[in-house]
């Protein structure tokens, strides 16, 4: 059998998986696997582990036509000392606290008020994530009803959710409705909106009802790269996520509250 | 070659351009515009979002332009790896003093369209995010940009040695992660 051929160890065993053994070595370690059913798992368990590595990250990221502007230091230096001077004046968890907590307190939270986060309300927002992740990259069927029946799609979703469903109007922040679709939200009906920027960028909007909520919360989830800003009004919940600067994201809540709020 | 761009000299190859201080502007830039898609790809593969990825990616370009005059004229690609490795490692120091860094990458960055699975990509980059830094960027340089084991320790100016311990605990880390996932990955036929 294969021991005859010398002792195969475990940098054979990565060189294998990563396609690094010229053709005798490879012979080598193919018998060591069919005697080491133990190694073959493992080796096994590695190939699998490569191949989602390699779909995660490979097949995206083609040129894009703005890559020009990299090598363009001018454009580098107008758009990032904002960034850079940002960083350690906004970095702190302190400072972001009182960043969040101000914005919510002083301009969309009447009274201020800040209640712990319920597990509802996080739900909430992982829900909102989840979606975002899942519809915004559907190219063909992103919605159930497009933006050319406006009316109808809020007067069904508003129907589902037993409430005066009004769209919020994102235009004067250049994103516009794309449509909406029905679904699950706290194992209720909910509604999710989507909208869409002329540069193809995405955001979403989740609506669900939960009759047990009375306070008002109005808060940031960043735990991932896709940004949920997220609020309870009463029994209606509210999430608008998307995967852009936590700042035009806010901007995008402060108008859909806005208009929620008068409608 | 055990040392990075900054710290080596006489360095002996095959230069594809001409030697350093030398190269004219426009090739360099064109060999560094076309080294653009692999440097995102590896950028985004050790970044926690794709926003971060876009910001990761645009340091280290706007950094190999400035460092060109210290390029030697071998194997631009490499270098601008090395680079892009050490920001990635400055980064992830500073983000661990200062863990709310997330609204640092507030700019407008262009992200590329994906066609991948979102979900899944998410579900890999916090399994990622476990492991240290060192055995990110070996883990990701091996297996996602497809270098040499040598080619590796190059790179990241360690023995092989390294490269083999790093690239074992990686994959080990990594595992363990996505057991706790509790989602079996099914192997695409081919």
């Amino acid at each position: 059998m294969s021991e005859a051929r010398g002792i195969v160890g475990e940098s054979d065993l990565h060189a294998y998986v990563d396609g690094q053994l010229d053709t005798d070595r490879r012979a080598d370690v193919e018998a060591w696997l069919d005697a080491h059913p133990q190694d073959a798992e493992r080796v096994a368990g590695w190939s699998v582990q490569n191949e989602r590595l390699r779909d995660a990250f490979s097949a995206d990221f083609a040129s894009l036509p703005t890559d020009h502007g990299l090598l363009q230091p001018k454009r580098a230096a107008s758009l990032r000392p904002l960034a850079r001077l940002a960083r350690p004046a906004i970095a702190t968890a302190a400072a972001l606290v009182l960043f969040v907590s101000g914005f919510a307190a002083g301009r969309l939270v009447p009274g201020g008020a800040h209640p712990p986060a319920m597990p509802a309300v996080t739900e909430l927002a992982s829900e909102a994530r989840t979606a975002f992740l899942i519809y915004t990259s559907e190219v063909r069927h992103p919605v159930e009803v497009g933006a050319d029946q406006q009316q109808h799609l809020a007067a069904w979703l508003g129907k589902r959710l037993d409430y005066r469903l009004h769209l919020p109007d994102l235009s004067s922040l250049g994103y516009g409705l794309v449509g909406g679709r029905l679904v699950p939200v706290g194992g209720k009906p909910g509604a999710l909106l989507m909208y869409q920027n002329q540069e193809g960028r995405r955001l979403t909007m989740m609506i669900g009802r939960n009759d047990e909520h009375r306070e008002t919360s109005f808060r940031l989830d960043t735990t991932g790269p896709v940004r949920t800003f997220y609020w309870i009004d009463g029994p209606i919940g509210y999430a608008v996520s998307a995967e852009i600067p936590a700042e035009q994201l806010r901007a995008v809540a402060d108008e859909c509250y806005r208009q929620m709020e008068a409608a | 070659m055990p040392r990075g761009p900054d710290n080596g000299t006489g360095e002996t190859g095959s230069p594809k351009e001409s030697p350093a201080g030398g190269a004219v502007p426009a090739s360099f830039e064109d060999a560094l515009l076309a080294l653009v898609p692999g440097l995102r790809r590896y950028s985004h593969s050790l970044a926690r979002s794709d926003a971060d990825g876009e910001d990761l990616l645009q340091d280290c370009v706007e950094t190999v332009l400035a460092r060109r005059a210290q390029w030697r004229g071998v194997n631009l690609r490499s270098w601008a790896f090395t680079i892009m490795t050490n920001l990635y490692r400055n980064r992830h120091r500073a983000a661990v003093r200062r863990p709310t860094t997330v609204i640092e990458d507030a700019q407008d960055v262009a992200v590329p369209d994906q066609t991948g699975d979102p979900l899944e990509r998410a579900r890999i980059r916090a399994a990622l995010e476990s492991l240290s830094p060192e055995n990110r960027t070996t883990l990701m340089l091996v297996v996602v940009e497809g270098y040499s084991y040598q080619e590796t320790a190059d790179i990241l100016a360690i023995p092989i040695g390294t490269v083999m311990s790093r690239l074992s605990r990686a994959r080990h880390q990594l595992a363990e992660q996505l057991a706790k996932d509790n989602i079996v990955a099914l192997r695409r036929p081919k």
